[in-house]
């Protein structure tokens, strides 16, 4: 029994730990994690069809502002990611490809309003 | 091994001779939904009276509970749940309660505590009475005094936007425009 | 609160266990003690209210798939199983064959995941803190897989919807699942053999009958660790459990070491299903070609009672649909809604306040699909 011991101590002083360190190595994040949401803005067509399937209503169509209102004249979508599950179902339903969950899990901010998210800001 | 047709054929012939047994041992007409799935509906006064049945003849697990307000009926449907580990079928008892005056036996004869636990969730949020069931105290809602929160007239979100949420938040306005 | 029910107990004094109990989960029992002694034993749950029954009268089958991860935080992906069959049933889908394998493996790996909670949880509680890191280390090899496949290490976000699954597997995935089976195997070794001074705890204690675990209404290991050969996949097979080859672990015991030792048995016919179904895999569509990303639940009229054997014991879904956008009625039946209320009261009555938490933990316990 003794020496039972004995061989799991020396045989755990030489295998790697479970866990990491963080800041200097990290886990592999997926392709298909659901993380902070990617908006091609050229290529969305302004059906509304993610704000009408958001369970949170996270998603809201909005207006661009003026000084870009030419280029782009119809109602763009704007993620509050304050309320979002990361679900992905926007993803799922557009029909463009414009919306894609990405790998960015590192979402937290300072103040409320950073989780806002306007269609010209979102991260391409 | 038998085939797939076979057990079939084998299945079908078991679930008639049951379906049979069950329509002279309750003396209510027994129908089957589909495989392993028997329903039957009842008057609430044979409620006791056939649940005592079922039970001897092998339904001896009673799953749950389940409430539903039809409000243009102007009824509660209650639904029993039950399943046989002898028969490896389900029977579902279905009643109809009037609604204003919601009142039906309780089944803790039978089940005891099971069945106790499970007419307190109806009682909370359907507003059920159960007639010989003395512990009907409040299960998951805490200082609740509106009528039970699960009746098909309770709007629930019309009750969160009066109490909790704000119309001048920009956060919050989205919520006071969704319909329904 | 307790009006009526309060009979004239000699107690000296009572005290909450929970819900702020490290572990218990956002659930108290009010025990009344005379000295060591518990005389009386009374669930309180509700901390975790959240009326996911009425929330789903409000939304579309999709988004509620989303919302049925949410049951119950352990075993995400079989909650979402339930609620797929209940409006595949409804809705008349029929399921390709590819999907059926790849639900029927990923709700074992769940289950598998599960019960190393349930180990963890059974450690953190009675003082073995080895056996909860360890624990929650190797569930972290599967939450690693689960992310790959899913996209979310614990909530796959309605990953089992209403007509098959949300996307296929992703490459080389099924090597994967099957590198983690000799880790899952070292660590269901471990929980049978560690330790013997600590396991030594639970036995005989929170006997529960064969008799008393089926009037009580117990499922799950509950029921087979007293004895009841009871196991819906088996009685009642959805999916493709019919096919598989797959024993029912029972005890004849009924006390906490024999309900956590069923448990341990069916991490092993877990990782028997896995490797047949991943053996078996098909190719093909994983969701029907015509169907959209929202379910026309208009077509949809009727009811349906839906069973499936989750790692707790039975999970139940009652679906009524008018041919509205929303059901009519979803009623949510979770296992542990028997374990926590009845059962637990029941055997809580008249034992020594060290015994709790043995009994209580062992019955497996999850507070929020008592109260959803």
């Amino acid at each position: 029994m003794k020496l039972g011991i004995i061989k799991e101590v020396f045989k755990n002083v030489f295998t790697k730990p479970m866990t990491l360190l963080f800041p200097f190595e990290r886990l592999e994040i997926p392709e298909r994690n659901r993380g902070e949401h990617s908006f091609d803005i050229d290529t969305c067509i302004s059906c509304g069809a993610c704000a009408r399937i958001c369970p949170n209503l996270a998603l809201e169509m909005i207006e661009a502002p003026p000084e870009m209102k030419e280029k782009y004249p119809k109602t763009y979508p704007q993620i509050d990611i304050g309320k979002c599950c990361f679900c992905g179902l926007c993803e799922d339903t557009c029909p463009k490809g414009s919306i894609k969950l990405t790998t960015n899990v590192f979402l937290a901010t300072f103040d409320k309003d950073d989780t806002v998210r306007s269609p010209m800001s979102w991260n391409k | 091994m038998m085939s797939a047709k076979d057990k079939q054929s084998k299945n079908k012939v078991v679930e008639e001779k049951l379906l049979e047994d069950l329509n002279s041992k309750l003396s209510a007409s027994v129908q089957c939904q589909k495989t392993r799935r028997l329903f039957v509906l009842i008057d609430p006064d044979q409620l006791v009276d056939t649940c005592t049945k079922a039970y001897e003849s092998g339904f001896e697990h009673l799953s749950t509970i389940a409430a539903t307000d039809w409000l243009e009926e102007g009824k509660i449907e209650l639904t029993y749940h039950l399943w046989s580990y002898s028969h490896n079928h389900l029977l579902t008892i279905k009643t109809k309660i009037d609604r204003k005056k919601p009142k039906i036996s309780s089944i803790n004869s039978i089940w005891g505590g099971n069945a106790e636990t499970c007419e307190r969730e109806c009682h909370e949020l359907f507003g059920v009475k159960f007639k010989g069931n003395l512990n009907l105290t409040p299960l998951f809602l805490e200082d609740w005094e509106g009528p039970p929160p699960f009746l098909k007239d309770f709007n629930w979100r019309e009750y969160v936007k009066k109490e909790d949420y704000d119309q001048s938040n920009p956060r919050e306005k989205v919520y006071f425009e969704v319909k329904k | 609160m307790t009006k009526i029910n309060e009979q004239k107990v000699n107690s000296d004094f009572a005290m909450n266990f929970g819900p702020a109990h490290p572990g218990s989960g956002n659930f108290a029992i009010k025990v009344e003690m005379r000295g060591e002694r518990v005389l009386k034993a009374t669930a309180d749950p509700g901390y975790l209210h959240r009326g996911f029954e009425k929330l789903m009268e409000y939304r579309e089958p999709m988004q509620n798939s989303v919302l049925s991860d949410r049951v119950c935080v352990l075993e995400p992906l079989q909650w979402n199983l339930v609620h797929a069959e209940a409006v595949d049933y409804l809705m008349g889908y029929e399921i390709p064959e590819r999907a059926k394998y790849i639900r029927v493996i990923l709700a074992e790996l769940s289950r598998i995941q599960s019960h190393f909670i349930w180990y963890a949880v059974l450690s953190l509680g009675t003082g073995f803190m080895t056996g909860f890191n360890i624990s929650i280390g190797y569930r972290d090899y599967i939450l690693d897989v689960l992310n790959l496949i899913t996209g979310g290490r614990v909530y796959p976000a309605g990953y089992i919807c209403p007509g098959g699954i949300r996307k296929d597997f992703p490459e080389k995935a099924e090597n994967k699942i099957l590198e983690l089976l000799p880790k899952i195997d070292y660590m269901r070794k471990f929980m049978l053999k560690e330790n013997p001074a600590w396991l030594s705890r639970f036995k005989e204690i929170g006997v529960l009958t064969k008799e008393e675990a089926i009037k009580f209404g117990a499922t799950g290991p509950v029921l087979r660790g007293s004895g009841v050969a009871a196991d819906v996949r088996r009685d009642d097979p959805y999916e493709i459990y019919d096919e598989l080859e797959f024993d029912i672990p029972v005890m004849d015991e009924g006390d906490a070491l024999a309900r956590f030792n069923v448990g341990v048995q069916e991490i092993e016919e877990s990782m028997k299903i896995i490797t047949q179904a991943i053996e078996r895999l098909p190719k093909g569509e994983v969701r029907t070609p015509t169907l959209k990303p929202i379910v026309k639940f208009q077509n949809a009229k009727g009811e349906i009672y839906i069973r499936n054997e989750l790692s707790r014991g039975e999970g139940a879904f009652y679906m009524v649909a008018t041919g509205q956008k929303t059901p009519y009625r979803v009623k949510i039946r979770g296992p542990s809604f028997t374990h926590m209320i009845p059962i637990v009261e029941h055997l809580l009555t008249g034992v020594d306040y060290a015994d709790v938490p043995a009994i209580y933990w062992s019955l497996y316990q999850c507070p929020a699909d008592v109260d959803r």
